[in-house]
């Protein structure tokens, strides 16, 4: 098939989930013998034309900027849309794929242009990642995606919670919309680490335990929980580390919150770390932790069940499908220090156990979250609504 | 944080230094060719040129903007860490 994607994040411009799905995605169904052509967003260092194993990567130049978040929106979907017109005068696409309301005006223009079939991932929602509807742009966000979904010919989700939630939030009817898993590539994450070495660039000694925490800095990861966790855990564990790896807006107010607990002397912020380094930190890591309020899915769970590290979650939306309590991790109550450092306690004072539940996490990784297999449910949504 | 503030997918009022951070995104200054001055960004933001230099600066510690020198002016745009903290507004 010959395949149009639209993401406004795409490597290296990556900044949640969606860059890494996309990278995954394209990539499988390429090896696969589909023709992807990927059109998104540039970044700095990048060219505006690429191949990246055997994806064709567009980059469309924002020429023009507005301080209003929405306005620029709508000019670099303008932009976006213009890359694509360039490439569609030569190819005939079977089916154009959108992620996520930010590129839909884009893939819905060229729906309607040339009378082929949108398929729509939906890797969050507004009214799910603010917990609410708070301002006029939150509202108008809203309005898009649920547009977005009513011109998509068919819906695509990667958890049975989303699925719930976009149905029961946008009246979405129940048969449009796909439920099909994230994934990742097992093999990226099976590589030698030093693992002292790691450790020693974090401020980590020998003997020490590792308390990892990786996810974008925002309010919607519940990181501030974990943070107010830290005392329990230290007063338990003297000798306990603390790495929060990324980066957002509110970091600011995370590091003050940080210095609140009187133990900031133990605790790393890292800033954006490269991919290969987040597989450096899990794997030499005593614990990840993903104390997410908001989840669409949970993509860095099973980062970590694939480096072999024990995973502390919360229990929240797609996390609540990935890990199975006490057997491949350990759920928590979400908002909740107390029951973060339970959990986290529950696998430092049982290594035995916490052996246990990575080798069934690894187990269940490798038989359900393979990036083939998402590739070959998205080509079956995909036959559906070519025919 | 307090609790209220935790459950905004953004920060209600934008500390000045967040909306200086997001403007400049929005408006382009995201690399050296497309480079602002402080009068042009004073054009865009209505900010005081000797108030947002005042952030620009502590935006360039943070490591979130950077300047340099053309022509004997004065240029400020992003880094990556500056747009990656921008970004995760809206992710």
């Amino acid at each position: 098939m010959e395949i149009g994607k639209l993401t406004w994040e795409f490597p290296p411009r990556v900044v949640g989930g969606i860059a890494r799905h996309c990278e995954g995605l394209a990539k499988a169904l390429v090896q696969q013998n589909h023709r992807v052509h990927l059109f998104t967003l540039d970044f700095p260092g990048s060219p505006n034309y690429e191949e990246m194993d055997g994806v064709k990567v567009y980059r469309a130049s924002t020429e023009l900027g507005h301080p209003n978040f929405l306005t620029w929106v709508l000019l670099f979907n303008h932009f976006l849309t213009k890359r694509m017109a360039d490439v569609t005068s030569t190819i005939d696409f079977d089916v154009m794929h959108v992620h996520d309301w930010l590129a839909a005006f884009s893939g819905i223009s060229f729906k309607h242009y040339l009378k082929k079939p949108m398929v729509l991932t939906v890797h969050s929602t507004e009214v799910g990642r603010a917990q609410g509807l708070h301002s006029p742009d939150s509202f108008s966000i809203n309005g898009i995606e649920w547009w977005s979904m009513y011109e998509a010919n068919r819906v695509i989700v990667c958890s049975q919670s989303m699925k719930n939630e976009i149905c029961n939030h946008f009246n979405l009817p129940w048969d449009k919309v796909e439920v099909i898993p994230n994934a990742i590539d097992a093999t990226k994450y099976q590589i030698s680490v030093d693992n002292g070495a790691v450790r020693q660039r974090y401020g980590v000694g020998w003997g020490e335990k590792m308390i990892l925490c990786v996810g974008r800095l925002v309010p919607q990861k519940g990181i501030e929980y974990f943070i107010r966790a830290i005392p329990a855990i230290a007063k338990r564990y003297p000798e306990a580390k603390f790495v929060i790896v990324g980066e957002g807006w509110s970091r600011d107010i995370l590091e003050a919150e940080a210095r609140a607990t009187g133990q900031n002397n133990k605790i790393h912020f890292t800033g954006f770390a490269s991919d290969r380094e987040v597989v450096n930190l899990m794997t030499s890591a005593d614990v990840l932790v993903v104390p997410s309020i908001y989840e669409p899915f949970g993509i860095v769970a099973l980062e970590g069940m694939a480096t072999g590290v024990p995973v502390v979650a919360s229990k929240v939306g797609g996390l609540s499908e990935v890990i199975e309590h006490d057997r491949t991790g350990i759920f928590v109550y979400p908002k909740n220090p107390e029951s973060i450092a339970w959990g986290i306690d529950r696998v430092l004072s049982d290594p035995d156990h916490a052996k246990w539940l990575t080798e069934n996490a690894k187990e269940k990784l490798h038989k359900a979250y393979s990036w083939e297999a998402v590739a070959m449910k998205t080509v079956e949504v995909y036959r559906k609504v070519v025919e | 944080m307090g609790a209220n503030n935790s459950f905004r997918s953004q920060p209600d009022e934008q500390p000045d230094q967040l909306r200086l951070l997001i403007m400049l995104h929005n408006i382009g200054a995201t690399e050296t060719s497309k480079a602002l001055t402080i009068q042009q960004i004073s054009e865009w933001t209505r900010m005081e040129a000797s108030e947002l230099q005042m952030h620009l600066e502590k935006l360039i510690e943070l490591g979130y903007a950077q300047s340099f020198s053309s022509d004997k002016t004065k240029k400020y745009h992003l880094t990556i860490d500056g747009i990656r903290k921008v970004l995760s507004l809206y992710s």
